[in-house]
């Protein structure tokens, strides 16, 4: 047994893109245990909704992360909509989980490509981007926003998408299921990749459970949990069903992770068969007065929304939970025992996403 | 397990065009709703003030006695409520963006007076508010509030007056009115 020596980790760490510090304590090359520390980019958004009004927050709260913006959007819209009891559209809801599930895809995509990074595979990472820029593309065109949407309002949405651009849409979306299958083919089947991906980190279900892992985290280790199945938007309607890997390994995490991209590209080419015509917003008179919570799926995992109002224009308290929160445990439960050199593959199998938890 | 299963991949990309473009060389193509930045059809504006009241940012001013409106781009998050709220739709959302800058860019617009009269009174078409006289308790917050100074009230008369020429169709006294005794069809 060698001495033990405390290696910090981050918050700047080159495979990193987010600021989260780790102290490893490590015997020889082996991780015993791992301490987390966050707190390094705080920015108070939560605080700012007794300075903004209802409406205009959803602009900052769809700031609280690039990568799942439409998602946090949904998330406060949706909270402020069930505390005032506001029905919002057919169409508006179809078109929600048509952004909604593209903002999945380019988190998805964006993740791969990172993680395919992670393990020194820069082509890999290049043709994930390469092919993400195809969503980013579609949500600029239905949206006006490459990360940062703004579509979604209290009450439904501020842009109608029309049947040609939705045809369009679907087109682009098979393109890239075919061009996906070949670097999905690299990621399952590819010898360097599985040496790094497989039987590393593995988290069994009943620590999923216990833990409180949420999202891909979980359902890779075998938990059929996703809040998708709890009503909010179309997916009940679409007939949707959670990916589940029951391995609980980084190869689990990314396979789930796969085959949540071609789901998602099944769903929205569903939604875009079943859309209705009609509005996509309901005029939203008077202020919030009561509370709501919501929960929803987003790439990361579950994501709780909690707003509460006292019949002024300005919300009294806006809580937002989100999924790395959750997953910060199972994280450092993976990290006890694992290789030095496995560290970055494992912190990032669970997407951290250090800006969304600190908000 | 199989190696090199990326090969296909790359020897396509050999003979593909680039995926990225020679920026600056070719300039990038926006698309019709990109939302790049805000600009000002000053010849419309009537200094309402609505776009600076409902900037998240507090990117915009509007300077009454001065006639002119600021907006600072580097505040400005490209959210669109200024114009969506614009009751004259004189704030437009254009796709390109901003060019890049090592100071943060103030753009000050004067808004000519000459064509506002007569904006003024084309605008008259819309509806003008309706007084509820049963509920109103003549406060004035209506008339203080108008940007176009077309209601009048008086207190000690208890008369609450209206110039449907001058009126805008803003809005802004119904929401402000504290007896919702307002009411624009």
């Amino acid at each position: 047994m060698g001495k033990r020596t405390i290696i910090p980790f981050g918050p700047q760490h080159p495979v990193l893109p987010e600021p989260v510090h780790l102290d490893l304590v490590i015997e020889d090359e082996r991780v015993v245990e791992a301490i987390p520390s966050i707190g390094y980019i705080h920015r108070g958004l939560e605080k700012l909704v007794e300075k903004k009004e209802y409406t205009e927050m959803v602009y900052v709260i769809e700031r609280i992360c690039g990568i799942c913006s439409f998602g946090h959007g949904w998330g406060y819209c949706a909270a402020v909509e069930g505390a005032m009891d506001i029905k919002v559209p057919e169409r508006a809801e179809y078109l929600r989980t048509i952004w909604h599930e593209l903002g999945r895809m380019h988190s998805h995509l964006l993740w791969l490509g990172l993680l395919a990074d992670g393990f020194g595979f820069e082509s890999l990472f290049m043709h994930c981007w390469r092919i993400r820029e195809t969503v980013l593309d579609i949500f600029e065109e239905t949206t006006g926003g490459r990360v940062i949407f703004s579509v979604c309002k209290v009450g439904g949405l501020r842009k109608d998408v029309d049947a040609k651009t939705l045809e369009k849409m679907s087109g682009l979306l098979n393109g890239i299921k075919k061009e996906l299958q070949e670097l999905t083919d690299v990621f399952l089947e590819d010898r360097s990749v599985k040496n790094r991906l497989c039987g590393v980190g593995v988290l069994s279900k009943e620590e999923a459970e216990e833990l409180g892992a949420v999202g891909p985290m979980a359902r890779a280790s075998g938990v059929a949990q996703d809040m998708r199945m709890a009503g909010h938007g179309k997916y009940l309607e679409l007939g949707f069903e959670p990916v589940v890997e029951t391995d609980g390994d980084c190869y689990a995490r990314c396979k789930v992770r796969l085959r949540e991209v071609f789901q998602s590209i099944d769903l929205i080419n569903k939604a875009i068969d079943e859309i209705p015509e009609g509005d996509i917003a309901v005029p939203v008179k008077g202020n919030v007065d009561g509370e709501f919570i919501t929960r929803m799926e987003q790439p990361r995992g579950e994501a709780i929304y909690y707003a509460k109002g006292q019949g002024t224009k300005f919300l009294e308290r806006m809580r937002v939970r989100t999924p790395t929160n959750a997953n910060i445990p199972a994280m450092v439960k993976t990290l006890q025992g694992c290789d030095l050199a496995d560290v970055p593959m494992l912190v990032l199998t669970i997407d951290p996403c250090i800006s969304c938890t600190e908000r | 397990m199989a190696v090199f299963k990326i090969g296909k991949v790359i020897l396509r990309s050999l003979f593909k065009k680039p995926a990225t473009l020679m920026y600056p060389i070719k300039p990038r193509e926006w698309q019709e709703r990109t939302r790049g930045h805000i600009e000002i059809n000053e010849a419309d504006c009537i200094l309402c003030g609505i776009c600076a009241k409902r900037c998240p940012t507090l990117a915009i001013n509007v300077d009454k006695a001065a006639r002119t409106w600021t907006i600072e781009r580097m505040l400005c998050i490209q959210c669109g409520a200024c114009a969506e709220n614009c009751p004259k739709k004189c704030l437009l959302m254009k796709p390109d963006y901003t060019s890049p800058d090592v100071v943060k860019v103030t753009d000050t617009f004067n808004i000519p007076d000459a064509e506002k009269k007569t904006e003024k009174t084309s605008a008259g078409s819309g509806a003008a508010p309706v007084c509820d006289r049963e509920t109103c308790i003549y406060c004035g917050i209506c008339a203080k509030q108008c940007p176009c100074n077309a209601i009048t009230v008086d207190r000690k008369e208890k008369t609450w007056e209206v110039d449907e020429n001058v009126c805008i169709s803003c809005g802004i006294c119904v929401e402000k009115c504290p007896k919702n005794s307002l009411k624009i069809d």
